[in-house]
């Protein structure tokens, strides 16, 4: 084993690196999303009940907002809305665990020389699990909208899946950014929040026509529906709720989302490649 | 035979040896390590403030064989650790070259790093996860681990739960289990208790003997004298002096007492000047250096 170092890489080089890292180092991820796990479990009461809680109240919330201010929602709205906050809460959790992923290792990056890349990476894989308690939330609340269940459901992981590999490429960019801006967790929270009303959260994106500064600008709509949580929102809301006139699920806009996919591919190679540019000066700034 | 030292002819050593450095230097910038919030950059930007960068360590070449045991000595942020840093792998070098042969070990300040909330066993599996072990291998290390570490019951229990001694213990067990060509240690051998002090340095030597290098950053002059074959004195960011660990031992108790000379000096000078502080204590409370006296002695 001979390592010698002198000079930069490219940034295909540097890809390549970062493919051979996560492929060889597996099972260090695989141990990092069992950690968060138990950590997880252990430390608060019941342990993954807030998984489920936390999308209900936060429906619940959002419910009585647009009720309030909209009057006529859409029928059926809670599950409407459900539809969005439940892949929602997976992201903006992967983006706050994933900002403090690499700097909460700061110890152990000064003293071990191993790829940095798997502390993001772990974080958006412990997500998924998150997720998955989440979707117990969702069997729950499907239970009072008994009529709308259907085996369009059975797409959940398919979107699930674009999703995952959309938030891998945001959990690399912003684990890495940290380490050198430390307050990009303010910024975030405020970016995020900015991001859910701007995309099809609470309202359908046909419901965007109605606006007449959108028929101004059409431009505009295509913006709004190029929006990677424009896409997923609308094929979550597809295969849970139906669609936006209150009709029954179908199957999600398979263009679309595999555009996004192939999107977020790129955008994990370029997160990836912005990444280990940054790594080499980790251990000085940490 | 005699200790092989070969500071000033390293033609004459083998021709791969198991760490070559050559004009290694490490530069840090202290906008980012200082400085580190996105306010704080926009603000350099505006106001342009001129990056602030420093040298850590420069020139530094070094030749480390097998078998040798290299004591790296100095004073406090000489470049010491971040020499060792770069060794391991954990920061690239700004400028130079640095070469490495062989699987490289250590914990440079043994204890962190560990997860808290995990059991010792548990954290020898992450660890040797993130050494980069294959699983198989650190489930096969983990007996020995846990004897040499002799945690008892305690391997079980969450790591918040140890005492720093038995963090270092198993921090030590984990780093040598995993049968390094390359050991690099800081400052290692002041912890733990008697026993395992003696434990600890039995295991160097050992490894020292298996014709593996071992790097070692101390302040036990005793330890660099009795079992490294070289040494070198780093201040600065400079290798000082490079060669038979008693004369560079020597070298450095001599600059240490300079040092301490010169700082005396300083001290006596800054300390017979009488008139500086009774003419600020009765002044009134409005630099902010002499708020806090002068409100502990007010006036009537």
């Amino acid at each position: 084993m001979l390592r010698e170092v002198s000079g930069i890489a490219g940034p295909l080089a540097l890809l390549g690196e970062a493919i051979d890292e996560i492929s060889s180092r597996r099972r260090l991820v695989r141990y990092l999303v069992q950690a968060d796990m138990k950590k997880r479990g252990s430390d608060t009461l019941l342990g993954n009940l807030w998984w489920i809680l936390d999308p209900l109240l936060q429906m619940v919330v959002y419910v009585v907002f647009v009720t309030i201010i909209a009057r006529r929602p859409a029928p059926d709205y809670p599950l409407f809305i459900f539809a969005a906050v439940l892949p929602w809460k997976w992201f903006t959790s992967v983006v706050g665990d994933a900002t403090t992923s690499v700097v909460g290792q700061g110890s152990l990056i000064r003293q071990i020389a191993f790829p940095k890349i798997v502390l993001p990476i772990a974080s958006a894989t412990a997500g998924v699990v998150g997720f998955a308690w989440g979707l117990l939330a969702l069997i729950a609340i499907m239970l009072a909208f008994a009529d709308r269940i259907s085996p369009m459901l059975l797409w959940i992981p398919v979107i699930a899946a674009v999703q995952y590999v959309f938030s891998v490429a945001a959990a690399i960019f912003v684990s890495a950014a940290n380490v050198f801006f430390r307050d990009l967790g303010n910024v975030a929270g405020h970016v995020l929040r900015l991001w859910w009303f701007l995309s099809p959260s609470l309202y359908s994106l046909s419901q965007l026509d109605n606006l007449s500064i959108i028929r101004e600008h059409p431009t505009l709509r295509t913006i709004a529906g190029m929006n990677p949580f424009a896409v997923l929102f609308e094929a979550y809301r597809a295969v849970i709720y139906g669609t936006p006139d209150g009709g029954h699920p179908v199957a999600p806009n398979l263009a679309s989302l595999l555009v996004l996919l192939v999107a977020s591919i790129v955008l994990v190679g370029l997160a990836a490649i912005f990444f280990k540019r940054l790594e080499p000066d980790f251990a000085k700034v940490l | 035979m005699p200790t092989p030292v070969v500071p000033r002819a390293p033609e004459a050593a083998e021709p791969h040896p198991a760490i070559l450095t050559e004009g290694l230097g490490v530069e840090y910038n202290l906008r980012f390590s200082r400085k580190r919030t996105i306010r704080e950059s926009v603000a350099n930007v505006v106001l342009r403030r001129p990056p602030v960068r420093f040298w850590a360590l420069r020139h530094v070449s070094l030749r480390v064989a097998h078998g040798e045991s290299l004591g790296i000595i100095g004073p406090n942020g000489a470049g010491k650790s971040t020499l060792l840093q770069v060794l391991a792998g954990i920061m690239r070098p700004s400028e130079g070259s640095v070469e490495v042969r062989g699987r490289v070990s250590g914990l440079l300040t043994l204890g962190a790093g560990f997860d808290q909330e995990l059991s010792g066993r548990e954290n020898i599996l992450l660890g040797g996860a993130f050494l980069g072990l294959d699983d198989k291998v650190t489930r096969e290390l983990l007996p020995g681990i846990v004897a040499f570490a002799d945690l008892g019951d305690f391997i079980e229990a969450p790591i918040k739960t140890y005492s720093s001694g038995m963090r270092a213990r198993l921090g030590f067990a984990i780093a040598t289990a995993v049968d390094p060509d390359i050991l690099l240690l800081d400052e290692v051998l002041a912890t733990g208790d008697a026993t395992f002090r003696e434990k600890s340095k039995g295991r160097v030597i050992q490894l020292v003997q298996q014709a593996k290098a071992v790097v070692l950053v101390t302040h036990d002059m005793n330890w660099v004298t009795e079992y490294c074959n070289r040494a070198i004195l780093i201040e600065k960011g400079n290798v000082v002096i490079e060669g038979d660990p008693e004369d560079v031992v020597a070298v450095y108790r001599q600059h240490t007492e300079e040092a301490r000379a010169k700082k005396e000096e300083a001290a006596r000078a800054a300390g017979v000047d009488p008139l500086v502080a009774p003419k600020a204590m009765p002044a009134p409370a409005s630099g902010s250096g002499t708020a806090g006296r002068a409100r502990r002695n007010p006036a009537p």
